[in-house]
């Protein structure tokens, strides 16, 4: 009976530490824990990651246009104000023989590449659009990025938003710097004048509003990395 | 029919037989009964297997309240009528995305590595036999639903489990699989794009991850509802193992939430050819 007893008052307890649990965000005892495993996924993720992996849709598929939703963190849409600022530029620099500072022009010269791709949301919806732009790949190439450039930091001029990534996924085929969006220019809602897209990074990682590629030895977290997401955040 | 025959009633001999029923005497003929039943592997997996399925389902519908709904922007989806309608927050667990996703990266590997661990185990040591679905399950399955509706009187004949708890049984670990599976679909739908490309694409990829789930969560409860209306003294067996055969359903002819006292067993199963 005592040992009745035990085992129905230890599911008892478990039962209600359970339901003590819900909606909650669990003991902070976990928390190394949890990060533990997210620093073993992000090696497996890192292991998995094919640069020959793509992510593509027929040419009949129907794209989200208005549908896909705009989104930043300051508290009303990004504008880069000339009167203020002057022109807009984009920076390459960090680790790289040739530092670039390149205006919208200067991007729109460059070799551009348009690709139908998905949008991956943290929250788990998607959305589709034809994104046109650079490759990161080239700018790394017009730039030298040396063999330190293991990281890169996509900053922008979003309040602080800004999220660096690992160096092979900043170098996938389908990561772009994106000045244009369903065959016109990207507006304002959708990071303009230029954002990075990709379909390799959820949607937190492909920073908008872009003003700064910095190559890096070293990772340098980001926004919602910061805040608790993965800071792999890969597809 | 055999098991007519088995069915006790008032003047059969097991009962005749029975000693004049002094309740330390019966208590002590029923511990006779009481075989080992579950391996420690199968009850420690079993037991780690209701850990991790709760943080997974808790966490995953923590993150589908992120968005919850199927449709890629721009279009429709057919076949979730309840689009929109977040899941109430006392089942989920995690907090806000971002923990709940910590807590359904780490605790897939709990779900997986048990399930592992269970299905190697079974295999090596051959209590697969005892799940694997034979070809007269379907009958069996039948007359067990048949004795649950009262439209039969005994208790059909079963080995280790009924013919209903078999398939329920065999399903877990097949549910198990394809939720890794679909998992995997959504959470790398870029460097595996043709698995989630075979699944529909990533859509209907989480909506078969989901739906996976509500398998998962039916079968479960299914389960909980039935041990303790059925035979709550199988409980014992997934705690210490030990089960008593004389409280069985079957010993007890036991119905869902109709439990006949356990009787006491008949001394040689050859009783009723002598």
């Amino acid at each position: 009976m005592n040992r009745r007893r035990f085992f129905t008052f230890g599911a008892g307890s478990v039962a209600a530490a359970a339901l003590g649990a819900c909606d909650s965000f669990g003991p902070k005892s976990a928390t190394s824990l949890l990060r533990y495993a997210e620093r073993k996924n992000e090696r497996l993720e890192r292991w998995l990651f094919n640069t020959g992996s793509r992510n593509d849709f027929g040419k009949g598929a129907r794209l989200s246009g208005r549908a896909f939703p705009r989104y930043f963190v300051s508290k009303t849409i990004p504008m880069w104000n000339e009167a203020e600022r002057g022109m807009w530029r984009l920076e390459v620099g960090g680790a790289v023989r040739q530092p670039l500072s390149l205006t919208l022009d200067d991007l729109m010269k460059m070799r551009s590449v348009s690709q139908r791709v998905d949008h991956f949301c943290v929250e788990g919806w998607t959305a589709r659009a034809e994104w046109t732009g650079v490759r990161v790949s080239e700018l790394a190439r017009a730039a030298g990025a040396t063999s330190d450039a293991q990281y890169v930091d996509f900053q922008s001029f979003d309040s602080d938003y800004h999220e660096s990534w690992d160096i092979d996924s900043a170098l996938h085929p389908q990561t772009l710097v994106a000045y244009g969006m369903d065959r016109a220019m990207l507006g304002p809602g959708h990071g303009a004048p230029a954002r990075v897209h990709s379909p390799v990074k959820l949607g937190y990682k492909n920073t908008k509003y872009l003003t700064r590629i910095l190559f890096m030895p070293t990772r340098a977290g980001g926004y919602w990395s910061d805040r608790g997401y993965e800071w792999y955040g890969g597809v | 029919m055999t098991s007519s025959q088995s069915e006790p009633s008032l003047g059969s001999p097991a009962n005749a037989l029975s000693p004049a029923a002094g309740p330390a005497v019966s208590g002590a003929t029923t511990e006779q009964h009481v075989h080992p039943r579950h391996h420690w592997v199968v009850r420690l997996t079993h037991w780690v297997n209701v850990v991790a399925l709760g943080l997974m389902i808790t966490s995953g519908l923590r993150i589908f309240n992120a968005y919850p709904a199927f449709a890629r922007r721009g279009e429709t989806f057919c076949c979730y009528p309840f689009a929109g309608k977040p899941i109430p927050a006392a089942l989920t667990f995690g907090g806000w995305l971002a923990g709940a996703r910590n807590w359904h990266f780490a605790a897939m590997w709990l779900l997986f590595v048990n399930g592992v661990i269970y299905v190697a185990f079974i295999y090596l040591h051959g209590e697969w036999r005892d799940l694997v679905p034979r070809r007269g399950d379907p009958r069996d399955m039948w007359e067990m639903v048949k004795f649950y509706l009262f439209a039969r009187r005994n208790h059909p004949h079963q080995g280790k489990h009924n013919a209903l708890q078999k398939s329920a049984y065999f399903s877990m670990p097949i549910l198990g699989a394809l939720a890794v599976l679909t998992g995997i679909a959504i959470w790398k739908p870029v460097q595996f794009a043709p698995l989630t490309n075979a699944l529909g694409g990533y859509v209907w990829a989480r909506y078969w991850h989901f739906l996976v789930m509500l398998g998962l969560v039916l079968l479960s409860v299914v389960h909980v509802v039935m041990v303790f209306a059925v035979d709550p003294y199988s409980l014992r067996s997934m705690i210490t193992g030990g089960y008593d055969e004389s409280k069985s359903p079957e010993a007890r002819n036991a119905r869902p939430f109709f439990w006949r006292r356990p009787r006491p067993a008949p001394r040689s199963e050859g009783g009723l050819g002598t």
